[in-house]
C-alpha cells in the first residue's frame, strides 16, 4: 500500500477513438474508505474511465496503480481478483442462471487469494442475499426478474466478490425516487460494514451530493474539477457545463 | 506473357461468378444474420430448373434465368418467413441446423427428381469462342461475366437508391433506430434473405452454362461462398464481389505454381488468417462500401 | 429434506449401476448388427457430448470439432502402422490432439459466434487438404488402413462395444463432474455473458481453451477408436462435416446444457435414421431435414431439457404453496 492512504492512483489516462478525445489526461486518487462521486453530463466520458480503470477498454496513454501495484496492462479478470470491480450502467446479467448462481459466480472467482470451494461460495451466497435482501428470488432466472431486483442482484455480485474498491456506474439509472433512496440506503449501510471504497458514478448531480466525500467533475473527456460538494456546486465551470453558458452567467452574477 | 494473361482473363470471368454467388450468402449472413448452409442447395436448384425449362421449353438458360430468380426469391421469403424468422431469437445452432435440414430436404428432391448424375445444359453456341489480346475466351464464359456483373450493379442500385434497399441498409447500420423511425425489420431482413436467394438461384443458371452439375457441387459452392463472404466483409456488397475476383485468383495462380490439390487449402488458410486478423473484411467495416 | 435428497441420489446410484450392467451384457445377447448400431450410438453421444459442452454450457459452437476425430483417426493410424499396440497408439493421438487444440485455440477462441463456428470449419477443411496431400504419411485422398485384427469379427465387435461404451461413460462422467465444479460455473458464465465473466474474475482465455482441449481430448479417442473398429480411413471421411450436424442435431434433441440430452439424442436419431434408412432409404434425407426443423419448433429445449423445466417449474410452484399456506 502506497503512503497516505491512497488506494486508487489514475495517472494521467487518455482514451482516443480516432480523432474523438472520449478521456484526455485525467488524474485523480481516491483514499481508502472514501466514497468519491464522479460526475459529469452525458458524454463526458465517465463510463469509458470505468471501463480503462478495470481494463476493459485499452487506454491510449496513462497509468492505473491500485494498492501500489501497477495494473496498466493487466486484464479484467486480474484486476477483479485483487480487488478493484465495477457494476455496469445497463446490467449484465449472466442469462440462463439464477440470481442464487450469478452472485454464486462472484464469490468463487472474485478473489484469487481465497479459499473457494463450491460449498463456502454458497455459504458466501447466502449471507450476501440476505444483506441485500434477495433471498425470496433466489431461485428466479434472471430473466423473470424485475430491473430494480437485477441491479440489486448485480450489486451482491460484487459484494460477492469481496472488493476494496467499487465503482458503481449509475446504479440508479432506470429507478424511480423511492427505489433510488431505498438504494442509497443499501449502499451506505453495507459500505460501512465493509469497509469498502466507493467511486460512484453518477449524472444527476443531486443523487451524488449527499453521500459523496469529495467530488470529481468531467466535461469532454477533461477533469474540470475536483472537491467537495460545496465546492463543486459553486464551481462556475461546472455550473457551465451542466447548464450552459448565459444561465451559468446569471446565477454568478446573483 | 501470352500464358500469364490468359491465367488473368480465366481467373476474371470465374471471377465474375464467384462475386455474384458470394454476394447473395454475404447479404444473407451480414444483414439478415443467418448462416444459410442450405445456399449451395439453393444456387444448384437453380440449375436444376433451367435445365427443365431448357429441356421441355428450348429456353435459353440466359432467358430462363429471370424465371428460376423469381422462383428462388419466392422460396427464400417462404423458408425465411416459416422457418427462420420464428427462429431467430434462439441462437445461431437453430438458424444453422435448420438451413442444414433445408439442403438435405432439398438434396433428397434433386436425387429424386435428377438422380446423382452430372447434367449440363448445352446451348448451340456453347463451343463459341474468340481471341483478346491473344487470350482465349469462351463465349458463354463471357457472357456469364458481363451478365454477373449488370446483376451486382443492379443490385448495388437496388440498396443505394430505392425504399426497400434503404430500408434494408438502415435495420443492417441500426435496427433499433430503423425501427424507431417505422421501418419494418422484419419485413427488410426477409426481403434481403429471398434477394440473397434469388442472386444464388441465378448464379445457379449462369453456372449451368458453363459447367457440368450435380448434388456435390453443393459442398464446393458452399466452401466457397464462406471464404468470399469472409474476405469481402459481410453484407458487403462491393467487398463480396472483390472477394470473389481475389478468391478466383488466388486459386487460378495456386493451381498453377502451388498445385490443384492444394487450391482449396488456400482459400481456407486465408479466409482464416483474414477472420482471426481483419474479422470485418479485407474492405472494412461498412456496409455496401 | 436431506433424508429425501439421499434417497433420490440413491436411487440415481442404483439406476445408473443397473443400466451399466445392462449395457455391458447386451452384445452376449444381440446380433452383430446391433452390436455396431450401439457401438454407433455411443460413439455420436461422445462426439454429442463433446459439442455440447462448448456448445450446450459454453456457448462456442465448434462446427469444425470433426478435425479432432480425423486427427485422432488418422495419428492412430500412422503410429499401428509402426508397430505400437493401440492403448499406446490412440493415448499419442489424443494427447497431439490436445496440445492441437490449445495451439489452434488462443487464435479462435478471440472470436466469437458466427466468426468461431466459420473458422473452425476453415482449418477442418485446410487440415484435411493437408491430409490428403501428406500422402506419403497419411496414404493421401484414398485412405489408410489400420493393422488386421486377428480374432474372430464377432469378438472383434465386441470389443469395440465396450471400448465405446466405456469411452462414452468415462465422457459422461467427467463432463458431469466439470459442469457442476467451480469450472463449469465458469464455463456457463462465459456463454451468459462473456464480458460480465471476465469483470467479475473469470479467467476466460484459459476457461475456453481449456474447455476445448477436454473437447478435443474425448473426441479424437472416439476418432482413434472408430479407425481401427472400421480398419479403413478416408480423409474424406473422418473429416466429415456430418458427424458435427448430425452430432448437433442430437444434442438439441436430448437437450443442450444436459448430460443425459446428448446421450437420449444419440439413441434417438441413430435408432430413426436406421428405420429411416432400411424403410424408405430414399427419403431418408429429407425425412432427417423434416424431423430436424419439427424437433427445433415443437421442444426447443430438447427432450430432456424440456422435462428438466417442468419439473423447475413444479417445484417453484410447489414452494410458492407452501409459503402460502405457512402464512
Amino acid at each position: 500500500m502506497s503512503d497516505n492512504g491512497v488506494i486508487l492512483d489514475v495517472r494521467s489516462i487518455s482514451k482516443h477513438f480516432g480523432a474523438l478525445k472520449a478521456v484526455d489526461k485525467v488524474n485523480f486518487q481516491v483514499k481508502k474508505g472514501e466514497i468519491v462521486g464522479l460526475i459529469g453530463p452525458n458524454g463526458a466520458g465517465k463510463t469509458t474511465i470505468t471501463n480503462l480503470v478495470t481494463g476493459e477498454l485499452r487506454k491510449t496513454e496513462g497509468e492505473v496503480h491500485f494498492k501500489g501495484i501497477n495494473v496498466s496492462n493487466m486484464q479484467p479478470f486480474q484486476i477483479a481478483r485483487i480487488g478493484l470491480t465495477r457494476t455496469y450502467q445497463v446490467v449484465k446479467p449472466l442469462q440462463g442462471m439464477t440470481v442464487e448462481e450469478n452472485i454464486l459466480v462472484g464469490s468463487l472467482f472474485g478473489r484469487s487469494d481465497r479459499e473457494n470451494d463450491l460449498n463456502s461460495a454458497r455459504k458466501t451466497t447466502h449471507h450476501i442475499m440476505e444483506l441485500v435482501g434477495l433471498e425470496k428470488k433466489k431461485d428466479s432466472k434472471v430473466s423473470d426478474v424485475t430491473l430494480p431486483d437485477l441491479k440489486r442482484m448485480e450489486f451482491a455480485r460484487v459484494l460477492a466478490m469481496d472488493p476494496e474498491v467499487i465503482f458503481l456506474d449509475e446504479v440508479m439509472a432506470g429507478l424511480n425516487p423511492s427505489e433510488v433512496e431505498e438504494s442509497m440506503e443499501l449502499v451506505k449501510n453495507i459500505r460501512a460494514e465493509k469497509q469498502l471504497t466507493i467511486v460512484y458514478i453518477e449524472h444527476i448531480m443531486k443523487a451524488v451530493m449527499g453521500i459523496s466525500d469529495r467530488i470529481i467533475v468531467l466535461h469532454h473527456g477533461q477533469k474540470i474539477c475536483e472537491g467537495s460538494p460545496t465546492e463543486v456546486c459553486d464551481n462556475p465551470a461546472v455550473i457551465e457545463a451542466y447548464l450552459g453558458k448565459k444561465y451559468a452567467k446569471e446565477v454568478i452574477s446573483g | 506473357m501470352g500464358l500469364g494473361l490468359q491465367m488473368f482473363v480465366n481467373a476474371l470471368l470465374l471471377g465474375g461468378l464467384y462475386a455474384l454467388m458470394g454476394i447473395g450468402f454475404s447479404l444473407q449472413w451480414g444483414i439478415s444474420g443467418i448462416i444459410n448452409l442450405s445456399y449451395g442447395a439453393m444456387v444448384l436448384l437453380g440449375s436444376y430448373l433451367s435445365l427443365i425449362i431448357f429441356n421441355m421449353f428450348h429456353i435459353d438458360p440466359f432467358i430462363s434465368m429471370f424465371v428460376t430468380g423469381a422462383i428462388l426469391f419466392l422460396l427464400g421469403a417462404f423458408i425465411y418467413r416459416f422457418t427462420l424468422q420464428p427462429l431467430l431469437k434462439g441462437g445461431i445452432v437453430f438458424t444453422l441446423i435448420v438451413t442444414f435440414a433445408i439442403r438435405l430436404i432439398i438434396e433428397n428432391i434433386i436425387l429424386l427428381v435428377w438422380s446423382a448424375d452430372y447434367r449440363t445444359i448445352r446451348v448451340s453456341y456453347a463451343g463459341s469462342n474468340f481471341q483478346f489480346l491473344g487470350a482465349f475466351v469462351p463465349l458463354t464464359k463471357f457472357l456469364t461475366f458481363i451478365i454477373a456483373g449488370v446483376i451486382i450493379y443492379l443490385t448495388y442500385q437496388f440498396m443505394m437508391n430505392t425504399k426497400i434497399g434503404k430500408g434494408i441498409q438502415a435495420v443492417a447500420l441500426d435496427k433499433e433506430g430503423a425501427m424507431a423511425v417505422g421501418v419494418d425489420d422484419q419485413k427488410m431482413y426477409l426481403i434481403n434473405f429471398a434477394l440473397g436467394t434469388a442472386l444464388g438461384g441465378v448464379t445457379g443458371t449462369l453456372w449451368a452454362t458453363i459447367y457440368s452439375f450435380s448434388p456435390h457441387v453443393m459442398d464446393v459452392i458452399i466452401g466457397r461462398v464462406f471464404i468470399i463472404a469472409i474476405l469481402g466483409g459481410l453484407g458487403n456488397i462491393w467487398g463480396a464481389a472483390a472477394g470473389g475476383l481475389l478468391l478466383a485468383f488466388v486459386e487460378t495462380s495456386g493451381a498453377i505454381f502451388i498445385g490443384s490439390h492444394w487450391q482449396e487449402a488456400i482459400g481456407l488458410v486465408i479466409m482464416v488468417l483474414v477472420l482471426l486478423l481483419r474479422p470485418h473484411g479485407l474492405i472494412g467495416k461498412k456496409f455496401f462500401g | 429434506m436431506i433424508a429425501q435428497n439421499d434417497r433420490k441420489l440413491n436411487i440415481n446410484i442404483i439406476l445408473i449401476v443397473a443400466a451399466l450392467i445392462i449395457f455391458i451384457l447386451l452384445p452376449n445377447y444381440i446380433s452383430g448388427y446391433y452390436t455396431r448400431i450401439f457401438t454407433a450410438i455411443f460413439m455420436y453421444a461422445t462426439i454429442a457430448q463433446c459439442i455440447n459442452l462448448m456448445s450446450g454450457y459454453m456457448g462456442y459452437l465448434p462446427f469444425g470439432h470433426v478435425m479432432f476425430f480425423g486427427i485422432g483417426a488418422y495419428i492412430s493410424a500412422i503410429l499401428m502402422k509402426t508397430g505400437l499396440p493401440v492403448f499406446v497408439a490412440i493415448p499419442a493421438a489424443c494427447f497431439c490432439a490436445i496440445v492441437i487444440s490449445i495451439i489452434l485455440g488462443f487464435p479462435v477462441l478471440r472470436l466469437r459466434g458466427h466468426y468461431f463456428a466459420i473458422a473452425t470449419i476453415g482449418m477442418n477443411g485446410a487440415i484435411m487438404t493437408v491430409v490428403q496431400n501428406a500422402t506419403e504419411i497419411t496414404g493421401g485422398a484414398r485412405g489408410t488402413t489400420f493393422p488386421i485384427i486377428t480374432v474372430p469379427p464377432a469378438v472383434v465387435y465386441k470389443y469395440f462395444y465396450l471400448a465405446m461404451f466405456g469411452l462414452m461413460v468415462i465422457t459422461s462422467l467427467v463432463m458431469n463432474m466439470i459442469v457442476n465444479s467451480k469450472f463449469g460455473f465458469g464455463i456457463r458464465s462465459i456463454k451468459a455473458n462473456e464480458d460480465a465473466a471476465n469483470s467479475m474474475g473469470i479467467n476466460t482465455t484459459f476457461t475456453k481453451v481449456s474447455t476445448w482441449a477436454i473437447a478435443a481430448m474425448f473426441t479424437s479417442i472416439a476418432g482413434g477408436l472408430y479407425g481401427y473398429w472400421m480398419s479403413f480411413i478416408a480423409p474424406d471421411e473422418v473429416f466429415d462435416l456430418m458427424f458435427i450436424t448430425n452430432s448437433i442435431i442430437m444434442m438439441l434433441i436430448g437437450g443442450a446444457g444436459t448430460i443425459l440430452g446428448p446421450i437420449f439424442g444419440a439413441f434417438i436419431v441413430e435408432t430413426v435414421s436406421e428405420v429411416a434408412w432400411s424403410g424408405f432409404m430414399q427419403y431418408h434425407l429429407a425425412a432427417l431435414g423434416i424431423a430436424t426443423i419439427i424437433i427445433v419448433f415443437f421442444i426447443p429445449r430438447g427432450l430432456i431439457g424440456t422435462i428438466t423445466d417442468k419439473m423447475r417449474n413444479r417445484r417453484i410452484k410447489l414452494s410458492k404453496k407452501t409459503e402460502v399456506t405457512n402464512v
